[in-house]
């Protein structure tokens, strides 16, 4: 107990994200379903994480539960050191659906957060938002006028208008092109630089993984442990032709076929 | 597109023409007295007649009256109630089984108690129309209102939404629609109800008018009426469709999936 204070008490300076022993049930059918094992997660501020692992094994639980949706029973998840009790402002998401609200217009499902804003500087913010994500034009149209690509992009937008601090993106890009998907990962890459904002990122992209993240985190399947974290060169992991990226690869590929000789339920979502 | 709209028009005319052919015929050559069942002749000559005393005009102000006062009242009580109900689980628990058991009562049980209470006069006209259009609303919002799913309350949850924001950009327009419907349903009951009241206990309106005209053995003017509160009901009806048009614009692009 008194252990774990102290780390605390240091994570208050140094990460902005802490998480340690975090266990995650669920009760489905009246039986308890473990769905995290033993997470340890330290976050930097202005890192960026990214998370791969198989379908179903907690990865959007695991964000949720950090920026304070989903509860959590056992262990410690902090951020910028106090216990997460709830959603906080600075703590965007961006979810798996893109979940833009049917009935408002796209600048509106944008400007969703931008609570404390003049009416004049949400117009300027979301204009820029939607041009970043290369939605300009789009402002009226309502979410059933966009492809599942657009409306991923509007709410990457979404995520991005309220500038959080930290933003946590659930596989945001699953919906794009490869070269869309290229474009939105500099873009990304570029705010990130810009804002200094610490990014949390799933995706079932390991190329993806390695060329975004500081550190990529390969989980389990279900029970969600934390298997490895990589911690990938920053020159190197920018080239995606180069041996360094490659052997990235290979391991994190390793990791995932170890689990299906294990497991038959695995699913091949690489 | 346009053919097939003219056709859906025609199709539906070809039942009431029928009808309008066979009342003809029956009445022109079968032997059927005019108390029972009056010519057309005879109904339109009446219809011109009760519009020129103006009493057709003044019936129908003072029902139309009564059912805009009880039908606000209700769909206000109605909304409140089912929003709430809708939101917040405890409430919904804790009022809706009395609902569900009160809502068996028909309107017309409700009457003989209203006017016991509340007498014959204006006031239990329209506690008689609050109570039957009540309910509707109140069944449709609460259930518009609790189907909104769980993750768009969770945006709302996410950008730290108070509650009253959270209903009025994450459950009241999702449950637009259905509130619609309970609207509708409530106008439709509102007319009923009053003129089944005006029936029973009253010196003015439409209801009061057909009563009053049977007594009488005027059928033609019974029948008047009753196709009077059938045009009212069906541009009420398209009144309120109109509304949800401008009510939820985003509808129309959603593709009809289901
Ligand atoms: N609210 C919930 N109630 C019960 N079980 C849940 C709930 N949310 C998720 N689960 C279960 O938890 C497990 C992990 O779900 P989660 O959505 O976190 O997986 P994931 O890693 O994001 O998968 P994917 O890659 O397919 O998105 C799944 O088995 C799922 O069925
Ligand atoms: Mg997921």
């Amino acid at each position: 107990m008194t252990e774990s204070r102290e780390i605390e008490k240091n994570s208050e300076k140094d990460f902005i994200i802490n998480i340690e022993h975090l266990n995650k049930k669920f009760i489905v059918d009246k039986q308890p379903l473990d769905v995290l094992k033993n997470i340890n997660l330290q976050v930097r501020k202005g890192e960026f994480i990214t998370i791969v692992g198989h379908s179903g094994c907690g990865k959007s639980t695991l964000l949720k539960i950090i920026c304070g949706l989903v509860g959590y029973e056992d262990g410690v998840v902090e951020r910028n050191g106090h216990a997460v009790v709830g959603p906080g402002p600075k703590c965007g998401m961006v979810f798996q659906e893109h979940r833009l609200l049917p009935w408002l217009k796209i600048k509106d499902n944008v400007g969703f957060g931008l609570k404390d804003l003049s009416k004049e500087e949400r117009e300027v913010n979301v204009k820029k938002h939607l041009e970043l994500v290369g939605l300009a034009g789009f402002e009226n149209s309502y979410p059933a006028q966009l492809s599942g690509g657009m409306s991923q992009r509007a709410a990457i937008a979404r995520g991005l208008a309220n500038n959080p601090t930290i933003l946590l993106l659930d596989e945001p890009f699953g919906a794009l092109d490869a070269l869309t998907r290229i474009q939105m990962q500099k873009e990304i890459l570029s705010i990130q630089e810009k804002e200094n904002t610490t990014m949390v990122m799933v995706t079932h992209d390991i190329d993806e993984a390695i060329y975004l993240g500081d550190r990529v985190v390969v989980m389990s399947a279900r029970p969600g442990e934390i298997k490895d974290i990589i911690t990938t060169d920053p020159i190197e992991s920018k080239s995606r032709g180069s041996a360094t990226f490659a052997s990235y690869k290979k391991t994190i590929y390793s990791y995932f076929f170890e689990d299906s000789q294990e497991d038959y339920e695995v699913e091949y979502n690489i | 597109m346009k053919k097939k709209s003219i056709q859906k028009i025609l199709l539906g005319l070809i039942l009431p023409i029928l009808i309008v052919v066979a009342w003809f015929l029956a009445t022109n050559y079968g032997n059927i007295p005019s108390g029972i069942l009056p010519t057309i002749t005879k109904v339109k000559d009446s219809f011109q007649e009760l519009v020129h005393t103006g009493t057709l005009q003044k019936d129908l102000l003072v029902s139309f009256g009564r059912v805009v006062k009880g039908f606000l009242m209700a769909s206000l009580l109605g909304g409140v109630l089912g929003s709430v109900m809708g939101m917040f689980e405890p409430v919904r628990d804790l009022f809706a089984p009395i609902i569900t058991v009160v809502r068996q009562i028909p309107i017309i049980a409700w009457i003989p108690l209203i006017i016991l209470w509340c007498g014959i006069g204006e006031v239990s006209k329209v506690v008689i129309i609050v109570i039957a259009a009540f309910f509707q609303v109140l069944v449709n919002t609460e259930s518009g209102i609790s189907g909104t799913p769980g993750k768009y309350v969770e945006v709302a949850q996410l950008y730290k939404l108070s509650p009253w924001e959270t209903f009025s950009k994450v459950y009241l327009p999702h449950a637009i629609p259905q509130i619609l419907v309970g609207l509708k349903l409530a106008l439709s009951v509102s007319w009923m109800a009053v003129v089944a009241s005006e029936m029973l206990a009253a010196t003015s309106g439409i209801g009061y008018r057909m009563s009053n005209a049977r007594s009488m053995m005027r059928a033609d003017i019974v029948i008047v009426c009753m196709i009077i509160i059938g045009i009212v009901g069906i541009v009420m009806d398209r009144l309120i469709g109109w509304l949800f048009g401008l009510l939820t614009p985003w509808q129309k692009y959603e593709k009809k999936e289901k």
